[in-house]
């Protein structure tokens, strides 16, 4: 079985005797800190996940680096400020002040992230082949309105949303939606989408805002993927468990989440109907687990969610996580299924 | 409806302009700044802060209560100061240094305001020395750090033996908070209280301001 074929049955709730599949995140940092471990993951494992090269034909407006000290502006033109080396910063100072949206002009639209040839990323496809592949994409409507207009500016806009921002909420969903159409139009197997929705234990938000104005986005993402025959994944951090029955309804394939804070328990009724990206819980096992503690929660996250398929074997290694612990989640994860 | 009563409505539905409009109405009538302070505004914040740890509203509400109440304390403040009304506390608050995340420490911020005390707002990535040296120069009783990363969480130990070094260990509390921190942590860094929302942060700031009056 190729790791495509793995992925999709895993998808698809019919992987009976392979391996599950597996994906390493890392931040920047880790490869700064922690080279040997980095090589070793890569030698030791086969990994199931990649994207195309994409090459872009316009470049969109960005400055500096985001993991880099100091200040980086992004596609949108949005400033962050970073501190620390290898991890993102923050926006001090938001490019849309009125509390009208009437600088919204001060906003680019990257039109130029479209300018990518599906030639030429079908070609990188095919180089590829036998790997599930991403596409290069990643909508996060709700966390790039925090960063044009600053995260407490947002949620109280979104408490009594000014005209010209449900204006330019439309725009945006306009080009992630032309976006998403384009990367469907390639060789890829899945498009992506990402935004935070939780605080430790619950949602950061109102439930009602979200399924007023995000709710809908999604939705029409997830369809966009779906007529196009591709799966959707989706990231989200925090406790989210309150929209995780939302998501099954628009249709979404994969989440990544912070499973260990909305506790195992409270997802097991959503086994087989959505598929668990990971994750080992990297605020308490990864930085502090015993390895014991680490092929517990594994067996128990497997016992939990998986029906054969629903679980991707997947961790973070950034910041503070012991490299032999992360190691550790995909020792555990190979031992549970070899094949 | 009495007007304080409405006062506080208008605060927990996050109507800033009408609560502005309601607490000039209220200082024309001749009511006592402090009643439409606590009757008024921190009566109103006292509920949204109570349903906030009952999850039954989100950061929004809070923030554009908030938002509100400030929008009054601003009318009342120079009143307050007239007739020698003094803040229930002082306290210093920050995000711990290589930490940049504030929503927690922001609403923290606000929910002490709420409940009448004076906050000193240090921002983000705050070094051990600041929060102590802070404390001294404008008599804080509290100081409070906030950590989002496991990574940062440490840097509240280095507060607690910044503010042993300085000789001010007995006189200021030491109050931590952030989404992955526990009591455990709290108790192994000898810090003084650990809570895991802003609302309960605040009514331990009060009693702890209270018992050191
Ligand atoms: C929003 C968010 C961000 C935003 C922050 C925006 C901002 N202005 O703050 C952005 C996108 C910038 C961000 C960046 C990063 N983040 Co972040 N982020 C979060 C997220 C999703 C929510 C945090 C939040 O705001 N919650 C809402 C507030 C209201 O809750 P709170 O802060 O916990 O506060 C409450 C209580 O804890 C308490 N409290 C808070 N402070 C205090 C203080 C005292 C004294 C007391 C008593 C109580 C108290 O009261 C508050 C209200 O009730 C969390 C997920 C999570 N589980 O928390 C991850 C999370 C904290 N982030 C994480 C990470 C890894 C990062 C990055 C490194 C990611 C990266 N790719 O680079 C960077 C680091 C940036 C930096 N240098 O600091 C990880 C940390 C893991 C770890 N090892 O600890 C988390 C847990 C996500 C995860 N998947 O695990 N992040």
């Amino acid at each position: 079985m190729t790791s495509k074929e793995r992925v999709l049955s895993t998808l698809n709730f019919t992987n009976t005797q392979e391996r599950i599949p597996r994906q390493l995140w890392s931040l920047p940092w880790a490869q700064e800190h922690c080279p040997e471990m980095m090589e070793r993951l890569s030698r030791d494992f086969e990994w199931d996940f990649d994207g195309p090269d994409t090459v872009l034909k316009e470049q969109p407006v960005t400055k500096g680096d985001a993991y880099a000290v100091g200040e980086y502006v992004d596609e949108w033109g949005c400033i962050f400020t970073n501190i620390h080396r290898g991890v993102i910063g923050e926006v001090k100072q938001p490019i849309v002040e009125d509390d009208d949206w009437d600088d919204v002009g001060r906003v680019h639209i990257p039109e130029e992230l479209l300018s990518f040839d599906i030639d030429q990323v079908n070609r990188s496809c095919e180089q590829k082949q036998g790997k599930f592949l991403f596409a290069s994409c990643c909508p996060r409507p709700f966390e790039q309105l925090q960063f044009i207009r600053g995260t407490a500016n947002l949620y109280m806009d979104l408490m009594d949303p000014p005209p010209k921002l449900l204006e330019f909420m439309k725009r945006m969903h306009d080009f992630y939606s032309r976006l998403m159409e384009k990367w469907a139009k390639t060789e890829v197997d899945s498009l992506n989408m990402m935004d935070d929705w939780g605080s430790q234990n619950d949602l950061l938000i109102n439930p009602q805002l979200w399924d007023e104005y995000f709710g809908p986005m999604y939705r029409d993402y997830i369809d966009i993927a779906h007529q196009n025959g591709k799966k959707i994944f989706m990231h989200s951090d925090g406790n989210i468990l309150r929209i995780i029955p939302k998501l099954i309804d628009l249709g979404l394939d994969a989440v990544n989440s912070q499973l260990f804070c909305m506790g195992l328990e409270n997802l097991a009724p959503y086994k087989g109907k959505i598929t668990f990206w990971g994750e080992i819980d990297r605020q308490h096992l990864l930085p502090r687990g015993t390895t014991a503690d680490i092929d517990q929660a594994v067996e128990s996250v497997y016992r939990t969610l998986w029906q054969d398929g629903g679980c991707i074997a997947q961790c973070e290694f950034g910041p503070g996580a012991n490299p032999e612990n992360v190691y550790r989640v995909y020792q555990a994860w190979e031992k549970i299924r070899n094949k | 409806m009495s007007i304080l009563s409405e006062i506080s409505e208008n605060l927990q539905r996050g109507k800033a302009k009408i609560v502005k409009e309601l607490v000039q109405q209220a200082i024309d009538e001749g009511i006592p700044a402090q009643d439409i302070l606590e009757k008024g505004l921190l009566a109103g914040m006292d509920v949204v802060g109570d349903r906030f740890k009952k999850n039954e509203v989100f950061v929004p509400e809070v923030l554009v209560a908030a938002r509100a109440m400030n929008m009054g304390t601003t009318l009342l403040k120079p009143l307050l100061a007239e007739s020698g009304v003094e803040a229930a506390g002082k306290v210093c608050i920050g995000t711990v240094k290589g930490d940049l995340h504030d929503i927690g420490k922001n609403l923290v911020k606000m929910m002490m305001e709420g409940k009448g005390l004076e906050v000193v707002d240090l921002g983000t990535d705050v070094a051990p020395e600041t929060y102590v040296k802070t404390a001294i120069e404008q008599n804080c009783q509290i100081i409070c750090c906030s950590a989002l990363l496991t990574t940062t969480m440490p840097v509240m130990g280095e507060v607690v033996k910044e503010a042993e070094k300085a000789g001010i260990r007995d006189k200021v509390k030491i109050m931590i908070g952030g989404a992955p921190v526990t009591e455990a942590f709290c108790q192994q860094i000898g810090a003084d209280k650990y809570t895991t929302d802003a609302a309960s942060a605040a009514d331990a700031a009060v009693e702890f301001c209270r018992g050191m009056a």
